[in-house]
């Protein structure tokens, strides 16, 4: 067992589950979708980013290439969630909800690529 | 041809045929080793990142769950947005202060907590920067970096030159002067230093990496298209041959040109295609034997090989009959006194150390001593020569031999560049310095093939020839050797005469009459003439050229741009060659009908009508 592989898998897993727990429910009601899961989900994202650094394989290019999808699609749904919490006179509407969630399920899908690679690459290894 | 957009035409592009210019057959990966830099960056700043986006998180989190309290006394949490924006300003040190509101004693706490949390985030990530730029093997893969792309840009042709110690030096001195780009190689970081304080007029790039590697000799342009030459000139014999296997193997096409000071090793570089091969030893002993026997030609020799702007050498008078003495019997020694031997001259030999079975007649001892001096009978010798490779060593033996000997002919080897000015000072009749034979040899051979071909038939021409010659060069170019040039009668280079030159109306002595006054002779000197595969030695002015011949010529700059005028400008030409004067202008000829050699100009108006 490789430690930096189980932590490697482990960022990737947790990122897309914590995207997909907060992408799941009605998408324009605000009260299922929780805020700090969002933030949970982005940071984890970050950090799952910056495991992928400096690997040269092309499988590990494109596994850095939808982290940054995720990162650009959680950070959109986060800044577009502060503007309607902290800056719109409306606040919270079911317009600007549908938009986080969205965004956030764009992220969920470059997520979900991330974690079809990563079982792609370990079936393949066991192959190999 | 009169046309100045012809003439700008004919300049840009007729002057220097491409040289070397081979699609590139093997490429060895290099670039993967630059490449990995960026890799190696984000690679170790992965801890150092991970660790601070962890600290931002828990701290803003943190923040949002401690209860706070607004100014009216309700219970209101700071809103993430609200922690995030404290938590960016707090960490980065900013610190706006408290807000929106100030804080309960909860939240201070927690806030305490996490400055000192990201104060450490943050100095861990930037040190860990900080300590990736120092590091050598970063710094290393930056510059190799660096070096490859600003080799990959050239686009002229250029000279890969292996080892840049005193003989690289001087060749690169002599190759800028020439114009001629170079790429440098070599081992220690200080000499690559001096690459760039060196004041070039071109930007030579230079890597400090091992020659004799040849990913190494990749990254500095082996496989370029442009690459023109590989000269391998490092001091040690082994790095050399690698050099010259390498461009052996993967570019054949390319001449190469290696230093080395060992027979056997010699014979294993040309067991790989052709290499010019330099010994300096060997040079040594055979310039000494035509220094003995024509002391103008080596004269000349010397000059010619020393490159542009080098002051004319005096003329050494060594003694051509009795008995030399030779100090030191390693390789050196070997070679001059077999030289010597074979002039006819007989050889006492003084060898300091003892090296197994002393071979016969070789006198062991040290030769600064008087008494192992006066076995060898200096007193009764012509000449010696000190050829150890310890300048010490060789200086005490010539001071020692002069006191016994005033006559003496004293000729030296010189080890170190730092002893120049000792042996100056000692009044030494010849002076081998490996070094700068190895880059005279290597100037000659590779600055155009016309000057060691010239070079190569000095010695079979006898010394009133050249004695001849050098009082023709001092008289029309001064005391400082001029810049030798050579010139193409073809129709890139010489399209005024294109078609005189088919009828053989052109003598040499016409054509170098200045255009200004063809009364007066341009005061430059032909050095050699090649027609087809036969080579013709300072041709005379009687010499009728024809199309396709080749021209060395020595002259100052000056005159080289008058001759080419002469080439280039049918109207000047006319003038220079045949006295005559046409119009310049197509339509101010056609009004004149002055048409001199009618046949000649047709064909060369049809000439010049295909070429635009």
């Amino acid at each position: 067992m490789n430690l930096e592989k189980v932590i490697f898998g482990f960022f990737v897993l947790l990122a897309a589950t914590l995207n997909f727990g907060f992408f799941i429910g009605d998408i324009s009601n605000p009260d299922v979708h929780n805020i700090y899961e969002l933030f949970a989900a982005l940071a984890v994202s970050l950090i799952a980013t910056v495991l992928k650094f400096g690997d040269r394989t092309q499988i590990g290019a494109v596994h850095l290439a939808t982290s940054l999808v995720a990162d650009l699609q959680l950070i959109a749904a986060v800044v577009v969630w502060v503007w309607a919490e902290e800056i719109s006179a409306a606040g919270i509407t079911v317009g600007s909800t549908a938009s986080v969630v969205s965004l956030s399920g764009g992220a969920l899908l470059a997520n979900l690529v991330s974690v079809v690679l990563l079982l792609t690459e370990t079936v393949t290894f066991h192959r190999g | 041809m009169s046309n100045p957009l012809l003439i700008f035409w004919a300049q840009l592009f007729s002057r220097r045929e491409p040289v070397g210019r081979v699609s590139s057959r093997v490429h060895v990966e290099s670039s993967v080793q630059a490449s990995s830099t960026i890799f190696l960056v984000m690679r170790r700043m992965r801890a150092p990142l991970i660790t601070l986006i962890v600290i931002f998180f828990v701290s803003v989190v943190g923040l949002t769950l401690i209860p706070g309290i607004d100014p009216a006394g309700r219970p209101a949490r700071l809103s993430l947005f609200e922690s995030f924006y404290f938590t960016s300003y707090t960490a980065t040190t900013i610190g706006f202060g408290e807000l929106p509101w100030p804080f309960t004693p909860g939240q201070r706490l927690w806030v305490t907590f996490s400055i000192y949390l990201s104060v450490v985030g943050w100095a861990y990530a930037i040190g860990s920067l900080l300590t990736l730029l120092q590091d050598r093997s970063f710094r290393q893969a930056l510059a190799l970096r660096r070096f490859t792309r600003k080799v990959a840009r050239l686009r002229e042709p250029f000279l890969l030159v292996a080892g840049y110690g005193r003989a690289g030096e001087l060749l690169a001195e002599s190759f800028d002067a020439l114009g001629q780009q170079l790429v440098v190689i070599d081992e220690s970081s200080e000499r690559v230093d001096a690459l760039d304080l060196g004041s070039y007029h071109a930007d030579i790039p230079g890597l400090v990496a091992d020659a004799a590697n040849p990913h190494h000799l990749s990254a500095a342009g082996l496989d370029h298209p442009c690459c023109a030459g590989v000269l391998a000139l490092t001091s040690d014999d082994e790095t050399n041959l690698a050099i010259t296997m390498t461009a052996a193997l993967l570019r054949p096409d390319l001449p190469v040109v290696s230093r080395t000071v060992s027979a056997p090793i010699a014979d294993r570089m040309r067991a790989f295609g052709t290499p010019a091969v330099v010994n300096p030893f060997d040079r040594f002993g055979e310039h000494l034997r035509l220094a003995l026997h024509a002391p103008a030609s080596y004269q000349l020799l010397t000059w010619l090989e020393a490159g542009p702007g080098a002051e004319l050498p005096t003329r050494g008078h060594p003694p051509t009959e009795g008995r030399w003495v030779m100090c030191g019997y390693g390789r050196f020694g070997r070679e001059v006194t077999a030289d010597l031997r074979a002039a006819g001259l007989e050889v006492s030999i003084i060898e300091p150390a003892e090296r197994g079975e002393p071979e016969p007649g070789v006198i062991v001892g040290d030769a600064s001593e008087a008494e192992v001096l006066d076995r060898a009978d200096v007193t009764g010798a012509v000449g010696l020569v000190a050829g150890t490779d310890n300048d010490t060593t060789n200086l005490s033996m010539l001071a020692s031999a002069r006191r016994l000997n005033p006559e003496l002919f004293l000729a030296a080897r010189q080890n170190r560049p730092t002893s120049a000015a000792l042996f100056e000072a000692m009044g030494v009749d010849a002076l081998l310095v490996p070094t700068e034979v190895v880059a005279h040899e290597v100037y000659a051979q590779v600055s155009t093939p016309m000057l060691w071909r010239f070079i190569q038939e000095i010695p079979a021409r006898g010394d009133q020839w050249a004695a001849d010659l050098i009082q023709r060069l001092r008289r029309n170019c001064g005391h400082e050797l001029p810049a030798l040039w050579k010139v193409k009668l073809d129709r890139d280079q010489a399209p005024a005469l294109a078609g005189w030159l088919a009828e053989g109306k052109v003598a040499l002595g016409d054509l170098l009459r200045s255009p200004e006054d063809r009364e007066r002779r341009l005061r430059v000197v032909p050095l050699l003439l090649l027609r087809g595969g036969d080579a013709v030695l300072t041709p005379d002015g009687e010499m009728v050229l024809a199309r396709d011949d080749e021209l060395l010529f020595a002259g100052q700059s000056s005159e080289r741009r008058e001759l080419e005028s002469t080439m280039v400008v049918d109207s000047t030409g006319a003038y220079v060659l045949f006295d005559q004067h046409i119009p310049s202008s197509w339509v101010w000829r056609k009004l004149s009908r002055k048409h001199p050699t009618p046949s000649t100009l047709d064909d060369r108006e049809g000439v010049t009508s295909r070429r635009g």
